[in-house]
């Protein structure tokens, strides 16, 4: 009876995080909550409608392909972009694609950084792509990946 | 705990003009909330760096949003071309609100 009554409870709040997942992700949720946040949803909400286009002509990534431990990972990339006052690059992301949290950095750029560039330390629970993301002050969106094979996972 | 950060311009001479590189290392620890301590059992709760913000002489050049998906002890380089000399400013913030702040002078050569 009392296994029961647990599995009726676990159902219950199950039911209500599915329900309710805004309201768990951003209205609820303390700093310490564990929250998952699926790729998908963060590149919808970065595209928000647009498309992407194909940025794998214009930035340079390097990223190891079978880095020796998933838990630092060295992200770099180089936009082949004017960074002029009208045409610029205005934010540059970093996602992964399976990890449970999938976002790593959003970086927001103006013309005074010169060239569009970023290095970052990424942790891989495993074997995924780096997805890079990036925006241009009109609000053209492109979009390069790589996938990185990981033996030894960084996050649980 | 109060947070550590390190700050410097990763080249050795610029003049005004160039395009320098600043990188950022910050000693914090970037708990996603789903890993367990081997021994206890306990969580540990989600515990990350979240904002950190580069303003060179009075303007905001560089705003990052971190997330639990960047490594532990987060390496972050970004460039910066450089229109005189000034102080870089960089403020931390991590999730429970701590703040700090950590500056590097722009000396151009010539």
């Amino acid at each position: 009876m009392e296994r029961r009554s647990f599995i009726k409870g676990s159902f219950a709040l199950a039911t209500i995080g599915l329900l309710n997942p805004i309201l768990f992700r951003h209205g609820l949720s303390a700093a310490e909550e564990a929250i998952e946040i699926p790729y998908n949803d963060l590149l919808n909400d970065y595209l928000a409608g647009k498309k992407a286009e194909d940025g794998s002509s214009i930035m340079s990534l390097n990223i190891p392909e079978a880095p020796e431990n998933g838990a630092v990972v060295p992200v770099e990339v180089t936009i082949n972009h004017p960074m002029t006052a009208d045409n610029y690059i205005s934010n540059i992301t970093v996602l992964t694609t399976k990890n449970k949290v999938n976002k790593a950095i959003s970086f927001d750029l103006t013309p005074a950084n010169g060239i569009a560039y970023l290095y970052v330390n990424v942790k891989m629970g495993q074997t995924q792509d780096v997805v890079i993301l990036a925006k241009t002050n009109k609000g053209q969106i492109f979009k390069a990946s790589q996938s990185v094979r990981v033996a030894l996972g960084g996050c649980g | 705990m109060e947070l550590r950060g390190v700050v410097k311009i990763l080249d050795q001479t610029y003049k005004v003009g160039d395009v320098v590189k600043a990188k950022i290392i910050v000693i914090h620890k970037m708990d996603t909330g789903f890993t367990k301590d081997k021994e206890s059992g306990k969580v540990f709760p989600r515990f990350y760096m979240k904002e950190i913000t580069a303003t060179y002489n009075g303007a905001t050049v560089a705003h990052f949003d971190l997330d639990v998906a960047t490594s532990q002890n987060p390496v972050i380089q970004f460039p910066l071309k450089v229109t005189g000399p000034g102080t870089l400013v960089v403020d931390f913030v991590n999730s429970e609100n701590e703040k700090a702040q950590k500056t590097v002078a722009i000396t151009p050569a010539g």
